[in-house]
């Protein structure tokens, strides 16, 4: 078939109307209206009928559906009569007029932004519903790891299906392809591949040698992914720990990083991994805590050298005045190429650019607002980071905050690229009693998403922006 | 001219044309409102319904034929004719408006298919979403379920019928004072029995009147109470035990006449030998081995013993058979999806499986728990009940239920060889808020849903999907 916008003398034309008979009600609309389906669309199909047709093309189907079908092609947005329609409704009917791209992108939300997000649903699995593990698709998807379950939640968060796995606890989840996950213990030993096509268990990787009687039964402690490999971090119960490169598409293993052993803090396992698309290189962090405090590292690896190149430990580098304050949780922001880390005493952020690291590069970052200081002040508050949109999402116990970029001044452009104390401001993204749901263990973005995961608490919460007022009639 | 789209372009959707003079476009008034849809569309209706001889008569040429019925119910039944799903707004409405619509039109079946499908059972997404009021103060004895969902409750001397939407109900009054067993036969027909009342008797539902009482003739001339029954595809079985508890034996009637076929491990019982012939209390039939499998058990003095028989019921053979006297079941079922057998030992509450490809080795069950809590000897597994249902197996450990499903690992080559271990995995069912509750007595499925009752409470507590559920 033609392309569908092309313009010749005698084929159809982009502002010619076309009429269309959905189920005993006339439509009549153009044809780029229809056109703007995508040329692989049911309905841009129908353009290269020409107009002379004196009878209008007969769609067996709902008409009220189509109506909204119609509007979403012409204005790219829903209008309010789709409100009538389930999700899972409007998602089928666009799936039968091949335009299911455009409906995503009209339902989805807006750009999350954090200083104006709200709590809009929980998922919930219908058994075992405490998550231990959840890991977010760019679309809005989310995989949450229950009670050795894998339950898919698709861009709708309606529920996809449920997986069982051979494992009693999934402490590590990552989506290696759309339909398979790559999942870890920390109670059983082994990197296992699961297929929610197949509900299948595709195969599993352990890190053994033959060599080293010590290593045996090692578990996974963090999974990490690029286009083609996995990194995950093992752990022996003897403490020896590495990290295995396995090929996506073998599942094999191709090398080996970092192997160690002893049981002091330099030496653990990691315990969240991640690569960065820009450079290559991996960041993986591992934090303790002990009866004197917080201890970790962050150690940057080349996985083509097998070489580190950085690292920090904490405490014992870094400036003396922030000694005894390591940090809590440690973050990537991959866009920004810029290190988060959030402190274990005060409580306070700091930031590192990943392209200009040294020996302290951190840069703290300072609380404008009096009223926002940490009122605790102690290390007893969980501390928890993700970096999402060039935001970073702090969960201190139960509360939920955002560090957000202050835009830019126009005439300071001399200091663009460079970071400083004041180029993020803190806020709330909860209400006070938002907090005592429960201590926030887990942040993940995706979608424009936020999914949010509390210590005894059944589902996970989902923190979208909106661009509707929400306006509450109090007649 | 028109240019003619070629056929493989468009795969499954509805583009007609309706220039041809043989047009396929079926025009319908509905209450004053004009709907169009394909005889395609219409056919699917099914040939005897009200739907499709509207498609016969239609014609371009005459005006469309006029229903007498509400538009905006109509609709929703085209919606469902196309899509096979109810638009979401049918959910704004009674169901049973729309039961009585469907049963106008002729395709209640549809709307069952689409509400109550078995096939869409889903057990890792079932949640409690509903209970069925029983009146009066008897709790449930026990529970029978047709394929499509609807549901029979014995409690006391009554028997309660749901229908499939669960929104309906009839109640009949038995000459039992209490049903200990039965098994729907269709949603009319029920046949019940007891082990205190001689026969098992074909109880019409829809009237409450008996029209049929099959008797055991046993050597001593007493009455025959009913162990329990069971069916197949084409039987009905019966496990009978004299009323003088001497002799018991396995029935086998034809389901559709009544009549019986066989007789079955027939066994008498002589002095004080009583664990010689147990009476079967669970028949399951096997459809994947074509075996009929039974089981009963006995509690004496030294602890509890039993026995779980194969039988083949057409020679009247026992093919396997399974002593149980260290750790015997407290429950035992079969399931055919999983080629296994699964019990609850009585002492140690655990679960065990035995796989139905190696039949006849010396030690079957398999723990799928800790097996060093069957020293305890506490008797933990008493009152739990076991049902397999698809490729899962439920287990009610009291007031809780758990989910048992098998977790496929590695290759489909080596799971072929089949000497290696089975991988079964539990899940305790439900949120917390469901968690505790009655012990459960009773555990059936029936359509997309799970049926339960517990232990003195009134009613029947319902668990389906949380998508789709209407």
């Amino acid at each position: 078939m033609e392309n569908g916008n092309h313009h010749t003398a005698t084929g159809p034309r982009s502002d010619d109307r076309i009429k269309l008979n959905v189920g005993g009600k006339l439509f009549e609309t153009t044809l780029s209206t229809i056109q703007a389906g995508g040329p692989d669309s049911l309905l841009a199909a129908l353009s290269s009928r020409t107009s002379d047709d004196p009878d209008p093309v007969f769609i067996d189907r709902d008409p009220e559906i189509f109506s909204v079908i119609l509007s979403l092609l012409r204005s790219d947005g829903l209008p309010s009569t789709a409100r009538r329609f389930a999700k899972q409704e409007l998602a089928d009917e666009a799936l039968y007029y091949g335009i299911e791209s455009q409906l995503k992108s009209a339902m989805l939300p807006p750009p999350l932004s954090g200083i104006d997000a709200s709590i809009v649903t929980t998922v919930q699995p219908a058994s075992d519903g405490l998550p231990s593990a959840i890991t977010a698709g760019t679309d809005g998807s989310v995989w949450i790891a229950h009670g050795g379950q894998i339950s898919s939640y698709d861009w709708n968060l309606c529920h996809a299906g449920t997986i069982r796995t051979h494992l009693e606890d999934i402490n590590s989840i990552c989506r290696v392809y759309p339909e398979i996950a790559a999942v870890g213990s920390e109670s059983d030993p082994g990197l296992h591949f699961y297929d929610f096509s197949g509900v299948r268990n595709m195969g599993s990787i352990h890190w053994t040698d033959p060599a080293d009687p010590r290593i045996f039964k090692a578990r996974v402690t963090s999974i990490s992914n690029s286009p083609s490999s996995v990194f995950a971090a093992f752990d022996c119960p003897h403490r020896e720990n590495c990290i295995l490169v396995i090929d996506k598409s073998t599942l094999k293993i191709v090398g080996e990083l970092s192997r160690q052993s002893g049981s002091s803090a330099k030496n653990l396992a990691v315990g969240k991994l991640t690569w960065l698309p820009e450079t290559g290189l991996i960041v993986g962090s591992s934090v303790t805590c002990g009866a004197f405090g917080y201890s970790g590292y962050i150690r940057m690896w080349d996985p083509r050298s097998k070489e580190v190149v950085w690292e920090t430990n904490e405490p014992g580098s870094g400036r003396s005045s922030r000694f005894g304050d390591s940090f809590a949780d440690v973050d990537v922001d991959i866009e920004e190429s810029t290190l988060f880390k959030v402190c274990s005493k005060s409580g306070d952020l700091a930031i590192a650019d990943l392209r200009n690291l040294g020996d302290d590069p951190w840069v703290y970052l300072q609380d404008k607002d009096p009223s926002m200081r940490n009122i605790k002040g102690g290390g007893n508050s969980s501390s928890v980071i993700h970096c999402y949109k060039n935001q970073a999402f702090v969960g201190r116990d139960g509360a939920l905050e955002v560090w957000s970029r202050l835009p830019r001044a126009e005439n300071r452009v001399d200091r663009e690229s460079e970071v400083c104390e004041g180029l993020y401001r803190r806020n709330f993204v909860d209400k006070e009693e938002d907090a005592q749901r429960g201590i926030i263990k887990k942040i993940e973005g995706g979608g424009n998403r936020l999914f949010v995961v509390r210590e005894d608490v059944e589902g996970i919460e989902v923190w979208e922006s909106s661009r509707s007022s929400g306006a509450v009639s109090v007649l | 001219m028109l240019k003619t789209m070629a056929p493989s372009a468009l795969p499954r959707n509805g583009f007609k044309q309706n220039h041809k003079p043989e047009s396929n476009i079926a025009t319908i008034d509905v209450g004053g409102q004009l709907f169009q849809t394909t005889k395609q569309t219409l056919t699917l209706a099914g040939p005897d319904s009200l739907l499709s001889k509207i498609s016969d008569s239609a014609s371009a040429h005459l005006p469309p034929p006029f229903v007498d019925r509400d538009p905006e119910l109509f609709s929703m039944l085209l919606s469902l004719l196309r899509t096979g799903n109810l638009p979401s707004k049918a959910k704004s409405l009674d169901l049973q408006d729309l039961i009585f619509e469907s049963q106008f039109y002729g395709i209640e079946t549809l709307l069952i298919n689409s509400l109550s499908n078995p096939s869409h059972f889903d057990a890792f997404n079932l949640e409690k979403s509903l209970t069925l009021p029983l009146n009066g103060r008897d709790s449930p004895s026990v529970i029978a379920t047709t394929p499509f969902g609807s549901v029979h409750v014995a409690h006391g001397s009554k028997i309660t019928s749901f229908d499939w939407s669960l929104r309906k109900k009839s109640t009949i009054l038995t000459e039992f004072t209490a049903v200990d067993s039965m098994l729907a036969i269709s949603t009319k027909l029920a046949a019940v029995g007891a082990t205190d009342f001689s026969g098992l008797q074909i109880i019409d539902l829809e009237n409450g009147s008996v029209r049929e009482t099959l008797n055991w003739e046993n050597v001593t001339r007493s009455g025959s109470t009913v162990q329990a029954i069971g069916s197949s595809q084409e039987f009905l079985f019966s496990s009978f035990e004299s009323g003088r508890r001497n002799s018991n034996s396995i029935m086998i009637y034809d389901l559709n006449t009544l009549t019986p076929v066989n007789e079955i491990g027939h066994y008498e019982i002589f002095g004080a030998e009583i664990n010689s012939a147990l009476p079967a209390t669970k028949l399951k039939w096997v459809p994947g081995y074509n075996l009929l499998m039974a089981s009963g058990s006995h509690r004496g003095p030294s602890g509890v013993c039993g026995n779980i028989k194969f039988w083949d019921t057409r020679s009247g053979n026992v093919v396997w058979e399974i002593q149980e006297k260290v750790d015997c079941f407290s429950d035992v079922t079969v399931s055919d999806d999983l080629s296994a057998m699964f019990k609850i030992g009585v002492n140690s509450g655990e679960m065990f499986y035995a796989d139905l490809r190696s039949l006849g080795v010396e030690q079957p069950w398999v723990c799928l728990g800790d097996k060093r809590k069957m020293v305890s000897g506490k008797k933990e597994g008493v009152g739990c009940r076991i049902e397999s249902h698809g490729s899962q197996v439920f287990c009610s450990k009291g007031g809780d239920l758990e989910l048992w499903s098998e977790v496929a690992v590695g290759s489909k080559k080596r799971s072929e060889g089949g000497s290696e271990a089975r991988h079964f995995r539990k899940n305790v069912m439900g949120r917390m808020k469901d968690m505790g509750g009655s012990r459960i007595t009773n555990l059936t499925f029936g359509g997309n849903k799970m049926f339960m009752t517990r232990k003195d409470q009134q009613y029947v507590e319902v668990w389906q999907n949380s998508a789709r559920g209407y």
